[in-house]
This record gives structure tokens, sequence and C-alpha cells, in this order.
């Protein structure tokens, strides 16, 4: 099949992202289409493989403001939200703004810290505000999170609550790179990290812009029915305890609306859903321990409810 | 197209398909000589198929037209010029004629001019359409509507020439089908590429007529439409022939009797007499075996006051004098009068024309012998009273007291009735010594529950049925005629002289009468318009007989014999039954008897005809069934045709929708199925590797944006039909 024609800006930020990054297309891919879907991405994966690189590349392509918090289990909710200090020569409390007071911000280790720290950073990014002694602060638009999240089975780790992860628009994993692409990155590290050199392929206003127009993104009725299909089978589906919520089906509509808008449509498919909908719904579902001892992954379970629903062939009959 | 044997054949084709339209002229018209117009057809065809220049052909033409006219009018030879200066002279009268659209004024040889002008117009046509246009559906259409319009509505019969056209018609629908792909698709033709088209033309063709020849044809599940056609179009045609419908009341010629007729209760008469009785016309005594006709005879005139002498009530019957007066409604310039009738007084002087074969009375000024029609007139007549006794004397025809000629002229029968006829009427009379014991019997007969009074469902013989054989064994539906006519044969075929009467029942009772009161007024319609049977007895003259059923004739017969064994009299039924409430009732209980009848005659024929050809029937289903399972088989082969066809002749860019979801069908038949959670964009990939193209992805992309974005650009049904037909084409490749 011919490739789609990318909408051009989208190319270029991708472009600018792929100097920095070698191979993990896709992940910059999804992780653009949380940015222009106004949601964040939670990445699951070991150290070391390129995240901060990733999203410090993204911010820097659409010339936002970035911030990284890195996450400890002794970091407290107003080292993230910021703190109203008092002042002796204004007589008075000022408020400092914390890391969460960026557009892009990448939380790295989210879940080494405690869970009240966690709830600060998630109701930020669910409310985009946050309340510091009675005043509620507006954050900066656009506001996307990162969080990166070592894998569970790590000791000294608060795995975040399932009310939580549904925050996250996408979950992903990064993967560690082919082989070739290694002896790139190791080719590349000899020089100068290339990520000063980046200049911005649009500023702020222009990605506000983008993201007004991705909900102009038709969706027509028989997308939404093959939406709800999915979503509600996930929670009858067998080794399933509780499947993804309303919100999980906006989700999935609203990344298909920035998947289709980045390959040039204005119009969303269903191979669109399909491609999407394991990283939609994956970190929404949660499977009986039967499902967990018999090794099948949420990922699978997602995929399979995809080949169970009928694609819609022709129009809804009214 | 050149002078091969393929236009030879289409030509051949067009020439026959046109000789179709020819033939039932010669049957149904006065048109003679009709064989010079099919040689002018095949002539026109044969100078088409030569390709001769037109100045030639139309000389050819014009020389053979002309040498016809000469041939079929003029007794010159055809090189003395005056004939062809007669006919030029009358040509401007005749044009006059035309522009008058008084189409019967024109004269007899422009006529045939104007035909063959026609026919020449009609070959340039179908030579037209055969080899330019490629096309002679609408001709061919056009001569089915002709061939059937005239099997429903006159004599001519299409069995055969149905069959006919239908192969020619189809065979050459077949060709120009053949030639017209070819010239579209630029193919050049091979005989390799002819005989794979012709082949499976001929055996279809052979196929679907030998089916339809020898398949068991059921009679129509429609009655006759002509009948109500023929009632909506208020047409009267009391005189018609016997076929079509008729509508009761008094005609002339009964030369062809039979078919169905409806009512017409306008007043013919009105009647002032002492009691009700039959009023006469006129008799007819020769019987073709489809009708009556009268033999010949010259009429004679009388005074118009004198006694009127046709064959009277001989002296040894007891009569007495009555009276009656007739009050016209309808204009009849014939007498219109009782059995026995004396002297007519008119209110003016008269003359009457007698016709002594028929006894029909006409008549005439005095002055200038021209016919006239009374309002009234009265009439003295003398009313028999028979005597059983003096009616059973009679046992055979005794030379001495009939002449020889009158009794071969009133038992006179065509040659070929049946013989089951005369079987009949040996069998009914065979207890009974006496002509008047036979002719009761032959009369009871009728009153027997094997027949059925009805004006509807009567049959018209066809060429070779006789009129009372069809009556007598096959249909026993009938009214009046084939009654009386039915009587009127089964004695003559035992040598008892008869004659069948045309004239009126009684009539219905109106009031008495003002000025005498003994006397009765009685209203006569159309609708009482009547027919029976007298027999001759040589000692009693002509005595009227009533075979038909639900009626009864106001005769006296007195049944005293001089042994005393039928002690009383028949008084006859007086005043009678209303003859008209009687046909209602008749035609209404008939009906129902009708339907059971024919139903269980259904029945039992389709139980005749199952154990008979049970193997063949179920041959046949087995045929079918395993046809239809073929054409289902092959449904993938010949279902997108249809829709390639269908489609060809949309224009809506949102026809891809339906077509989209054919071409997926159609993919699925042919093996390539589609997982349901696959989606379309990702199943065209896998159809385009399948088949190395792109057209099904750029198709399915049209389709996604007519499906999920609910848009489509404009015109783009073209393209995508043109993807869609290859792809389909690949499937049934």
């Amino acid at each position: 099949m011919a490739r789609e024609q990318m909408n051009p800006i989208i190319e270029k930020i991708l472009l600018n992202i792929e100097k920095v990054m070698i191979g993990k297309r896709n992940v910059a891919e999804l992780s653009l289409i949380a940015l222009l879907a106004e949601g964040h991405v939670l990445l699951e994966d070991v150290p070391g493989v390129g995240k901060t690189m990733m999203v410090r590349a993204l911010a820097k392509s659409v010339n936002a403001n970035f911030r990284r918090i890195q996450f400890t289990p002794d970091l407290l909710p107003s080292d993230v939200t910021g703190i109203s200090i008092y002042n002796p020569k204004e007589m008075e409390f000022q408020f400092r703004p914390g890391p969460l007071m960026g557009n892009i911000i990448l939380a790295d280790e989210i879940n080494r810290t405690s869970p009240k720290t966690q709830s600060a950073l998630l109701e930020g990014m669910e409310e985009a505000s946050v309340t510091i002694d009675g005043v509620t602060h507006r954050l900066q638009k656009p506001f996307f999170v990162m969080a990166t999240q070592n894998p569970i089975e790590y000791e000294g780790t608060y795995p975040l609550p399932e009310a939580q992860l549904d925050r996250f628009l996408l979950k992903m994993k990064m993967g560690y790179p082919e082989v070739d692409e290694e002896i790139e990155v190791l080719n590349r590290a000899q020089k100068v990290p290339p990520i000063e050199d980046l200049h911005p392929v649009i500023d702020l206003e222009g990605l506000i812009a983008l993201q007004k127009e991705i909900k102009e993104v038709y969706v027509d009725p028989t997308i939404k029915r093959y939406i709800v299909d999915i979503v509600n089978l996930t929670r009858k589906f067998a080794g399933v305890y509780l499947g993804a919520s309303p919100r999980g089906s906006i989700a999935l509509m609203k990344t298909a609306q920035a998947y289709a808008f980045m390959y040039g449509r204005d119009y969303i498919l269903p191979d669109d859903i399909q491609y999407l909908a394991p990283f939609v719904l994956s970190h929404r579902i949660i499977l009986k321990s039967e499902a967990k001892f018999e090794g099948i992954s949420a990922e699978e379970i997602v995929t399979r409810i995809i080949a169970r629903i009928p694609v819609p062939i022709q129009r809804l009959v009214k | 197209m050149k002078r091969d044997f393929q236009s030879f054949l289409l030509y051949l084709f067009g020439f026959l398909l046109l000789w179709e339209w020819l033939r039932p002229v010669e049957q149904l018209t006065e048109t003679d000589h009709i064989e010079m117009f099919v040689i002018f057809i095949l002539l026109s065809f044969l100078l088409a198929f030569l390709r001769m220049k037109w100045i030639w052909q139309t000389i050819v033409k014009l020389w053979f037209i002309f040498f016809s006219l000469n041939m079929f009018h003029y007794e010159e030879g055809f090189f003395q010029v005056t004939w062809l200066t007669f006919f030029t002279n009358d040509l401007p009268a005749n044009f006059k004629m035309i522009i008058a659209r008084n189409w019967l004024g024109m004269t007899n040889e422009f006529r045939t001019f104007l035909l063959f002008i026609l026919l020449w117009l009609m070959v340039y046509l179908v030579h037209y359409w055969l080899l330019n246009r490629k096309r002679l559906f609408i001709f061919f259409f056009m001569t089915l509507i002709y061939i059937t319009v005239l099997d429903t509505f006159t004599l001519y019969s299409a069995k055969t020439a149905i069959v006919r056209t239908v192969v020619v018609g189809f065979a050459v629908m077949g060709m120009l089908t053949y030639y017209r792909i070819l010239a579209k698709e630029n193919v050049i033709s091979d005989s390799f590429t002819i005989r794979k088209w012709m082949r499976p033309l001929v055996f279809m063709i052979a196929f679907s007529v030998i089916t339809g020849i020898i398949a068991p044809k059921f009679a129509p599940i429609w009655p006759d439409p002509v009948p109500y056609l023929k009632a909506a179009s208020k047409n009267d045609r009391e005189d018609g022939p016997g076929n079509g419908i008729a509508k009761v009341g008094y005609g002339t010629d009964d030369s062809r009797l039979g078919g169905p007729f409806i009512g017409d209760d306008s007043i013919v008469f009105r009647s002032e007499a002492v009691e009700k009785n039959y009023w006469k016309v006129e008799t007819k005594d020769h019987y073709t075996g489809k009708g009556w006709i009268p033999s010949e005879s010259t009429p004679f005139r009388i005074g118009g006051e004198d006694v009127i002498p046709i064959f009277p009530i001989p002296s040894n019957v007891e009569t007495r004098v009555e009276s009656a007066s007739l009050f016209m409604f309808m204009d009849y310039n014939h007498l219109i009068y009782p059995a026995g009738i004396q002297r007519v007084q008119f209110q003016r002087n008269y003359m009457l024309e007698i016709d002594s074969t028929k006894e029909k009375i006409s008549i005439l000024n005095n002055t200038d012998s021209s016919p006239v029609a009374p309002d009234s007139y009265s009439m003295e007549y003398k009313v028999p009273k028979y005597h059983a006794a003096d009616l059973r004397e009679t046992t055979a025809a005794d030379p001495e007291q009939i002449d020889a000629e009158f009794v071969a002229r009133y038992t006179q029968l065509p040659d070929n009735l049946p013989g089951r006829v005369r079987e009949l009427a040996e069998s009914i009379t065979e207890k009974e010594s006496n002509w008047f014991d036979k002719a009761k019997a032959v009369e009871r007969h009728f009153g027997g529950s094997g027949f059925t009074y009805s004006q509807s469902d009567v049959a018209i013989p066809g060429e070779n049925d006789d009129y009372v054989d069809q009556f007598l064994f096959e249909t026993k539906i009938g009214y009046c005629d084939n009654f009386s006519t039915s009587m009127a044969v089964l004695l003559r075929s035992i040598g008892i002289p008869t004659r069948w009467v045309k004239g009126y029942t009684g009539g219905e009772f109106l009031e008495y009468s003002e000025d005498d009161s003994s006397k009765q007024i009685y209203e006569v319609t159309n609708n009482n318009a009547h027919s029976w049977v007298e027999v001759y007895f040589p000692n009693q003259g002509w005595v009227p007989f009533e075979p038909t059923k639900g009626f009864t004739n106001t005769i006296s017969i007195d049944y005293t014999n001089d042994d005393g064994t039928t002690p009383a009299t028949e008084a006859t039924a007086q005043p009678t039954p209303k003859p008209q409430q009687d046909v209602e009732k008749n035609s209404s209980s008939s009906q129902k008897k009708d339907q059971t009848f024919s139903f269980n005659g259904f029945w039992i024929s389709a139980k005749v005809f199952l154990d008979k050809n049970w193997k063949w029937i179920v041959i046949f289903v087995l045929v079918v069934i395993g046809t239809i399972g073929l054409i289902y088989r092959l449904r993938g082969k010949w279902i997108p045709r249809l829709y390639l066809f269908q489609f060809r002749m949309r224009k809506k860019d949102e026809n891809i929708g339906k077509a989209y979801l054919i071409l997926l069908d159609q993919l699925e038949r042919y093996g390539l199925k589609r997982n349901q959670g696959q989606t379309l964009r990702n199943y065209a990939r896998y159809i385009d590797t399948f088949f190395a193209t792109r057209e099904m992805s750029k198709l399915t992309d049209r389709y996604e944006q007519y499906l999920y974005h609910q848009k489509l650009p404009e015109g783009s049904w073209k393209d995508s039909r043109e993807l869609w037909e290859n792809l389909i084409k690949k499937t049934i490749a």
C-alpha cells in the first residue's frame, strides 16, 4: 500500500526527533500523538534506553518548556507542584512554582515515589491545575507529562493505583534498540550530543492550533460504534477482572483522531483504532489472577478482542 | 457488412419475420395474390443483400409493382400503356381520398400500390435495423404483439406462427448481439469466435423451443379477455358473426353460432294479446355444421291485408282465432308474428314481401317498394290445440303424405356431421315408436342434468368442430341456439323433418289492457330474443318444441287418449315463468355447477396425466433441480455479470457503497476470505498482492472515504467503476 502522506509539520517534528533518537519511530509517533491529543504517556521500561532524550527532543521541536522530575521515595508533593514561601521583604507568602509548571514534563520513575506525591502529579495531569494552600494555580498550556516507570518486579516501588493509570492516555514500552541501531547509537555517542543543535519546528501556539484542528477530525458513527464495541468487550472478556471505562473509549477516539491527523486524513479508519487500541486500552484492564498465571498479558487480550470485533464495512442502517 | 453468409442469414431472418406480417392478411382480409407481395419482399431483401445500386433497386421494384398491379387489376397486357394512364388518372382522386380520410373510397389498384410501398418501407427499415443499428428487438416485439393480438381477436391461429417468430427473432437478435459486441470491442471475428458464440445460441434456442413445444400446456387461467373488452367498449354488433361476443337480440346472420353474449334490455315491442306466446320472425332450414343458413328462395309480394300464405296449420287441427297488437319500439321492417298468422292490419296501406323459405315477412311501402318500419300493427291468428293422439300417428315419412324433396330439405345435414350425433339420437329415441314421442324424448334429454344454460361460457366451434357435436358431447353449456340447433339436428339425424325458428319469447307481463280487459300487455326486450324448433308432422303441420332449459312454450296439447291412458290435459303453464328471470337464475346456478364440474374435470385429468407421465415428470423435476443447483453453483460466474451490467447504467458516486460490498462477496466466493476483524485496507493489500495489482487498494481508499468519512470526491464513480469492473472481471476470468 502506498504510504500515506503524513502531515508535513508532524513529519518535520518526527524527523527532528529522529536526529537524536535512533529507531523507535513508533514511540516518537505515539508520544507525539499523546501530546497532540492533550493526553499523557506512561513509558514502562528499564533505564537507559533513551526516554529522556526523546522527550527532550520532542520538547525542543515544539519549542516547549521542558522540565524533569526525578521521583524518589522522599520526594514531597510540594517538590513537584511548587510551594508558597514567606518573603520577609514583602511581608507575605510568595508562590514558587515547582517543576510541574512547565509544558513538557518528564516524570522519571514515577513508581519510586510515595502515593502522596504521585497523586499530586496525577491531579495536575487530570485537572490541568494544582491547588496549593487553597489557591488554585492553572498549569501552562500545552501540558504534557511523560511518566516512566520501572517494571513492577523491581524492589522498593509503589505501583500506581489502577484509577491513576487510567489518567494516562497511552502506555507503551520502549524496548532495546536493534543491533544496527545500537551501533549507530555508539557512533553518535562519540560526538557531542546533537540535542543542543535541534531547532524548533513550531512554537507553542502552533501546537495548540494543531490540537484544536485534531478535534475536528471526523469520526463516523460506524467508527464510534466500533470503538464502543471494542471497549465493551474488554468488560466481558474471559480473564478480565475489570474492563476499560468510558474514559477508555474517549481516549481511543482522541488518539485515533490524532493518529489520523498525523497521517494526513480528516477521518478515522478502523485501522487507526486497531493500531492504537493496545496502547490505549491495555493499562486500563485489570486481569484476573488466573490469566496472570497463564502468562496472558493485557496487550494480548486487547489484540484478541480486536480480532473478535467485526470491522464495520457498511454504513449503519438507521 | 459484406455479401457473406452471415448477412445472408440476417436478411433471411428479416424476410421471415416480415413474412409473418403478411400471413394473416390472406386469411383475415379479402386480399388475393398474397404470394406476389411475399415475392416482392423476398425480391427487396435479395436486392439489398446483393447491394445493388439504389437506382437499380428502385427500377426493379417499381417494375415489379406495376407488373403486379397490371396482373391483378387490368386485363390489358403489361405493355399496353392504356392501363397505366387509367392508374395515373385515378391518382389525384385517390390522394384526395387519403386527405379526406375516406379509406374505403380509394380504388383497389391504389390500395394495392400503397401496400407495396408500405412493404418497401418495411423492408428498408428492417434492412436498416439489421445492418446499421444491429438491433431488431422492437420489430421482433411488434411482430409478437401483432400475432398474439390477431390470435386473440380473430380467427387467425398463431400456434405455429408464434414458434416461427420466436425462433427467427431470437436467432437474429443473438446474431446481432454478437456483431454489436464485435464492433464495440474491436474484436476480429474468426471462425473460432463465431462457433463459440453461435453454438450455444443455436443450442439455447433449440432447447427452449423444444421444451416449449413438448412441455405440457395448461389451459389459460384467465378467461378469454375478448368478451370483457367487447363489453367494455359499448360497440354494438348485433349481427356479428359467431366469433367474439354478441349482444343478445334479433340478428339475421346465423351462419356461425356460438360464443358468449351479454344481455341487452332495450325494449323491442309491446304486445297486447289474450295470452303470452312466442313471436316468430323467421325460420331456417340448412344446417352447415357451424350454424344455419336459409336455402335459396324467391320472395313474392302480396297486399298488406291479404291472407298471409305461409305454411298453414292444417284444417284437421282444432284452432281458435285470436287477435293481437304490436307496438314497436325498434325499427324493424320485418313482421313479428305468432304462429298461425292469418292477416295483418296496418294503420296505412303497405305491401308485404314474403320469403317462403324463411317465412320472413317484410313490410314495404306501397308506392315505391322501399322497406318501412311501422310503429304498430295488429294481427289475426289461429291458436292450435293439438291432440297427442293425432301427433302420435306419424311413425315414418310416408311418401304419399310428404313430398320426398320436402323431407330431404328438412332432414338435410352436413356430410361431416360426426356419427355419434345420430347414435345419440337413436339411443334417446329407441324406446319410442312415433315421431312425436321421439321429439319429446329428445326435448326431455336436454332437460337432464348434463346440460347447463349459460350465456357467458359458451364455446365457439373451432375449424374442425361441429357446433352441435361440440355442445352435445363436449361443452354441454349453452343457450337457446345450442339447445334448439341440437334438437333439430338430432331429430333430422333420425329422419324427422325439423326447422329452426327465430323470434322472441313472450316477454314480461306489464299490465292489463285499458281498451280490452281480456287482453294483457307484455313487454318484449332484446333479452327475449330466442330460438326454438319446429317439427313437421304430415297431418298436423309444423309443431313447435322447446328444448332450451328453463323455457316453456305455450302450446296446448291434449293428451286425452282414445283408450284413456293419459287422463289429464296438460294445461300449459299460463302464465309461464318469466323468461328473463329464468335466464338469470339459470346462469347463476349454472355457474356453480360449472365450477364444480370443471374442478372435478381438472382433478381427474391431472390424475390421468400424472399416471401416464410420472416418469417424465420425475425426470423433468430432477433436471430442473439439477439445473437450478448448477446455476447456483456457478453463481460466482454469472451473478457478477449481471452486476457489471447493472452498474454500467449508473451514474451516482454513491454507487460505490453497493458495488464494493458486492465485490467483497464476490471475492469471498472466489476464495479470498476476509476475517471479520480484518480491516478493509489490510484486506485490500492482501487482494492486491494476490492479483498483483493496486486496484483494490485504490478502490478501498474510495470506499473508506465513502464509509468512514461520508464524503466522496465529485464524479469519482467513473474511475471507481473502472477499478471495480476490473476486479470483478478478475474474479470471473
